[in-house]
């Protein structure tokens, strides 16, 4: 009773409706709110991402030009996917360098699992997905009519959100991509799990358990089993779709190291949700929204000094 | 307070109210637990029945020896008592007893009403095998220690008080002699013996002469001693009988196939039926055949870059060399069917030689017989020799050989156990009951299915249940990847999975009805004698039918391919109505199919010469277990659709992101991983399959099935062969047996085996389940 009386005395002033700030829903009211400070930074008379939401129109990105002078892998040009009448992604166009960490980042639902999964045509797989544009890799049209398939995503690792071990032993996991080319050789596919095992910093925890089950392997081990899968087919790209979301700090820390070791050899592409981790990881750092490039520079730029207004406001965490 | 829209209600806490009784959980918990116990007790009488009732069957229980108001004594195994009604006789007897002051209280019940006891008494060639007795009839009731039981041969049980064991021989003895009534042999037996009247060679005079083997109470010693012996001579005699006859048997049958054969082939030749084909028809045929193959040849080794760039693009390519492959090696067996310059396959000369061959196949055969028939008779004579005696004691008489020859005593070898059940110890009972099991589990049923084993019952069900499983488990698991991983889901699939799914709601004798009709009659005719001789389509108009179904398949494949979309992009209207047309080539190639199938002048069945025997034109083994496995079908596409349906999304893209094909990940991850869900359906089918009775009366099961479906015959496994089936033994044996009360006992333990074999089926595909599970679905996070 007496915390009734309490409570119920409290003036009422204070419920007065919050500001939203997050702008995951393109209403125009949030658009309004959510960038009233934006249009007030804009550079010059170029239109802000809002202005091409609004109109549905394609958005011209800032990228920087030292992205453009290096040796691309992967090349985007004017790139569109539909699900069905829905487009996602809105004609990007990039160049993606190679032997380089190249972080995307941006709000849930912005088209970076669309792009990174377009890269090796795991669009495919979804019922009514229609393409426009081109996808280069090592530039040659990924959507030309006559590329196989199998053999295009042979040459492209993926790592999901989800770990996603196969039910078979460890050893016939990290082999698997092996084992579908036919490869049967003993020393052959030991070899090739040794190493990419090595690569995945998990040679040590599983050598003497290579024959168990992979789904007996704690989730930060199954993530970096699914990367030694990735990598033991020697990939030119390897594609990552948020491999730390689902995983403690510690493992996070290891896979982390893991891509820095990697981006020696192979061009990673990794999507992520945090800033932290994309500055600590990337080399390059693309920032999209609601399925269009905006910026794309070098991550230490992107984070430290942005070109457009609404980057700044995305990697301080005012929106997104 | 006012509560408009800037000053809403303060939040206010309710009064607290002791949490009612429906929310808190307890009723429900009673409920459903009570449920569940009605569930339990259920399940466990029914298995408790089966196990306690089952297993008492085959204990030996005591002999009673029961002397009756009247003066008549019997002996007998006391199986169960009870009150009846007395009728008018009974009421004045009882009476009458009272008055005397004789009657026993016991023997009537709490209302007064008397009561019998039920007598299993044997003896059945001289009455009824079980006797219902009035226990006020009864004067004494005692245990005769020297009472056995003998399970016989034939006849049932047979229960007396053992006399002597006898060796029973015709001797002739010098002409003139005269044989003295009985005399003692150089070892000190006593002997009967009588003039047969017979005269042997040389005027001796032939006398059927008793030895007493044994006698009294050495009988049974005696018995123990050299019974086993007599069996293992009858097991041999029987043998004999089995094997060595039945294989001369098989091979005269064979030799006159073979003879039948010949003189269909020569009718063929001779009738016209199949006159060849017309030369430049031939050499079209021929023609057509090169061009293909030659095509293929092309198709396969070209590495034109046009080819390779365009639509159709290389999986294409190989569709067509492979389909021109086909053509030509079609075209080509069916030139060489056709040479013109081939011999006709049978001559009159020919068939002369093969007559005379099948002439001395037999002559040769039938002197093996006889020869097997002599040593068979050797061997008999000698077990016709040694004979016991037991005598009932209501009349006197003891069990004869047969039943018409009631003054021969029967052959020791006709006694397949004797219980001596009064004296035996509690080991001595143990050693009687787990042999009756073994007999049980591992011999062949007796006297119309009341007595003796039930292994080919075991064997029939056991190898259904297999069979059935190893049809329907690869048949509705490839229907379901099917339906689930590459069939567009859209309405058609809809339809599809919902006709499936009522298919299983369907009553069994309807598949009964349909396996009988369409497997045993139409399909097994055709493999029996091939297709029907009006149907049966000239020979050119048959290879034109080929050609314009390879025509079709190819047109077929050709739209498939076209209305596939690009890769990348939706399917268009135009691709969709490709896909239809080249969907509906190929339901009409597969019309086409069966129609060449049905017509096709180059079968004529596989058993022709069998006729007017039909072999697969019949129920049996094979047509039972594809009824049942169309019963089953729907569980396991069900089954398996789910588990399909179960596999995370993640791991098929894992797989596709390795650069996997579909196929690739279908079997290698999805398979797998639903492997332990395909299993649970078929568990499930298993379990219905082993349990259907009604379909199977219609398809194979019979009441006595002469043969096992495998011997060592080529081809050793006969699919074609009418088995014996748990559930209807029960059936049978329960409510069609001569001999109900006999058989009662036996309807329990065959329902405990029946519930043993489905357990252990199902058992071992569970363990295998969880083997798979533990495998391919392992632990989380
Ligand atoms: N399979 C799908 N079918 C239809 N729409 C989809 C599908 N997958 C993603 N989308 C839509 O595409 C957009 C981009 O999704 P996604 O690429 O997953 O975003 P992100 O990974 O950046 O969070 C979202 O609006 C989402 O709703
Ligand atoms: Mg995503």
């Amino acid at each position: 009773m007496v915390a009734m009386n309490t409570r119920g005395g409290q003036p009422q002033t204070n419920l007065r409706p919050i500001r939203p700030v997050g702008i995951d829903v393109p209403s125009p009211h949030h658009r309004e709110t959510a960038l009233a400070g934006a249009a007030t930074h804009s550079t010059g008379d170029r239109p802000s991402v809002m202005d091409a939401v609004r109109t549905g129109a394609a958005f011209e990105p800032v990228i920087h030009p030292e992205i453009d002078a290096l040796d691309p892998i992967v090349q985007t040009r004017g790139f569109e996917l539909f699900y069905g009448q829905t487009k996602a992604l809105h004609s990007i166009t990039m160049n993606i360098p190679r032997n380089h960490v190249t972080a995307l980042i941006g709000p849930s639902g912005c088209g970076k699992s669309t792009l990174l999964r377009s890269i090796n045509r795991l669009n495919d797989l979804v019922d009514g997905v229609s393409t426009r544009g081109e996808i280069l890799l090592n530039g040659e049209p990924v959507y030309a009519p006559d590329v196989d398939v199998i053999d295009l995503r042979k040459r492209i690792g993926m790592v999901f959100q989800k770990s996603n071990p196969f039910p078979m032993s460890i050893f016939e996991n990290v082999v698997y991509s092996l084992r579908i080319d036919g490869e049967r050789r003993r020393n052959v596919l030991m070899e090739a799990c040794e190493r990419s095992l090595r690569w995945a910093a998990l040679w040590d925890e599983v050598k003497d358990r290579l024959k168990e089950s992979a789904l007996g392997l704690s989730g930060g081990q199954q993530q970096r089993l699914c990367i030694a899968r990735a990598i033991a087919a020697e990939p030119e790209v390897l594609l990552m779709d948020e491999p730390c979301s689902a995983l403690d700090p510690l493992a996070t820390l290891k896979i982390e190291e893991l891509i820095h070791d990697i981006a020696e050899r192979y061009t990673v592409i990794i999507v992520t949700h945090n800033m932290q981790q994309a500055s600590r990881v990337s080399d390059y750092t693309a920032f999209m929204y609601l399925g269009r490039l905006v910026e794309f520079s070098p991550t230490d730029r992107i984070f430290q000094n942005p070109a457009l207004p609404e980057t700044e406001q995305y990697v301080t965490g005012r929106f997104g | 307070m006012a509560v408009t829209a800037d000053n809403p209600a303060p939040a206010r806490r309710l009064h607290r109210r002791p949490t009612p009784l429906s929310a808190r959980g307890e009723p429900i918990v009673w409920i459903t637990g009570m449920a569940m116990v009605v569930c339990m007790v259920m399940i466990l009488v029914l298995l408790g029945l089966a196990l306690v009732m089952g297993s008492l069957t085959f204990w030996p229980r005591p002999i009673e020896r029961v002397t009756l108001r009247t003066g008549e004594a019997l002996l007998g195994v006391p199986v169960r008592d009870e009150a009846y009604d007395p009728g008018a006789q009974d009421a004045a007897a009882i009476a009458a007893l009272r008055q005397a002051g004789q009657l026993d209280p016991a023997t009537l019940d709490r209302e007064g009403r008397p009561k019998r006891r039920l007598y299993r008494v044997g003896n059945r060639e001289f009455g009824e095998p079980f006797r219902w007795v009035p226990l006020y009839t009864i004067a004494e009731r005692s245990t005769e220690p020297r009472a056995v039981l003998l399970e016989r041969l034939d006849w049932g049980v047979w229960i007396g008080i053992p006399e002597a064991i006898v060796r029973q021989e015709t001797i002739d003895l010098p002409a003139g002699s005269e044989p003295p009534a009985e005399g003692r042999t150089p070892d000190g037996l006593r002997y009967e013996q009588r003039v047969t009247g017979e005269e042997g060679p040389g005027g001796a005079v032939r006398v059927l002469r008793r030895t007493y083997l044994a006698e009294g109470d050495s009988t049974w010693d005696q018995f123990k001693l050299v019974h086993p012996l007599s069996r293992a001579t009858a097991a041999k005699v029987r043998s004999m009988q089995k094997h060595d006859v039945g294989e001369v048997n098989f091979r005269l049958e064979s030799a006159r196939l073979k003879m039948r054969e010949a003189e269909l082939a020569l009718a063929r030749t001779q009738s016209g039926r199949h006159a060849p084909i017309s030369l430049p028809a031939w050499l079209s045929i021929a023609g057509l055949g090169l061009g293909a193959v030659g095509l293929g040849l092309s198709l396969s080794a070209s590495r034109s870059r046009a080819l390779r760039a365009g639509r159709p693009d290389r999986v294409g390519r190989r569709m067509v060399s492979a389909v021109a492959w086909c053509v030509g090696l079609g075209a080509l067996l069916g030139a060489w069917l056709e040479r013109p310059w081939a011999a006709p396959d049978m001559t009159p000369e020919k068939l002369a030689e093969v007559r005379r061959e099948y002439e001395a196949t037999t002559a040769r055969l039938n002197a093996e017989y006889e020869e097997i028939l002599r040593r068979i008779r050797a061997v008999d004579f000698e077990d016709a020799a040694t004979r016991i005696v037991v005598r009932e004691i209501t009349g006197g008489r003891f069990a004869p050989l047969r039943q018409t020859e009631p003054d021969e005593p029967l052959r020791l070898s006709q006694v397949v156990l004797g219980v001596q059940a009064n004296t035996l110890s509690f080991r001595g009972k143990v050693g009687v009951y787990l042999e009756r099991w073994r007999e049980f589990l591992l011999d062949e049923p007796r006297d119309t299915n009341t007595a003796g084993g039930i292994f080919p019952v075991i064997f029939g069900t056991v190898s259904l249940t297999i069979l059935l499983s190893v049809i329907v488990v690869p048949l509705g698991v490839v229907a379901a990847l099917y339906m689930r991983e590459y069939a567009r889901q859209g309405l058609l699939i809809s339809i599809v999975r919902i006709a499936v799914n009522n298919l299983a709601g369907v009553p069994s004798i309807v598949y009964g009805v349909f396996g009988l009709g369409f497997f045993c009659y139409f399909v097994g005719e055709y493999v029996d004698t091939g297709p029907a001789p009006a149907h049966v389509a000239a020979r050119s108009s048959w290879w034109v039918g080929v050609l314009a179904l390879v025509g079709t398949g190819v047109g077929a494949a050709w739209l498939g391919l076209f209305a596939r979309p690009k890769p990348g992009t939706a399917a268009t209207g135009n691709q969709r109505a490709l896909g239809w047309c080249a969907a509906a080539l190929w339901v009409g190639a597969a019309g086409g199919a069966v129609w060449l199938l049905l017509t096709t002048p180059y079968f004529n069945g596989l058993y022709e010469a069998n006729l007017p025997n039909s072999v697969f034109r019949s129920r049996g083994l094979l047509w039972s277990a594809l009824t049942l496995a169309l019963l089953t079908l729907p569980v396991v596409i069900v089954a398996t659709e789910e588990a399909i349906a179960a596999v995370p999304r993640t791991m098929r893209e894992g797989s596709y992101g390795c650069g996997a094909s579909k196929w690739q990940t279908v079997r290698r991850i999805v398979l797998p991983r639903a492997m332990p869900g395909i299993m649970t359906g078929m568990i499930l089918a298993m379990a219905r399959g082993a349990g259907e009775v009604a379909p199977l009366m219609l398809v194979g099961v019979v009441k006595l099935a002469p043969e096992l479906p495998v011997d060592g015959h080529f081809p050793f496994v006969h699919l074609e062969r009418s088995f014996m089936h748990l559930g209807f033994h029960i059936y049978d044996v329960g409510f069609q047996s001569p001999d109900s009360e006999a058989a009662r006992p036996l309807v329990w333990t065959t329902t405990l085996v029946l519930v043993v074999v489905v357990l252990m089926l199902n058992l071992s595909a569970i363990r295998l389940r969880s083997r798979l599970r533990r495998r391919f679905v392992g632990g989380a996070f």
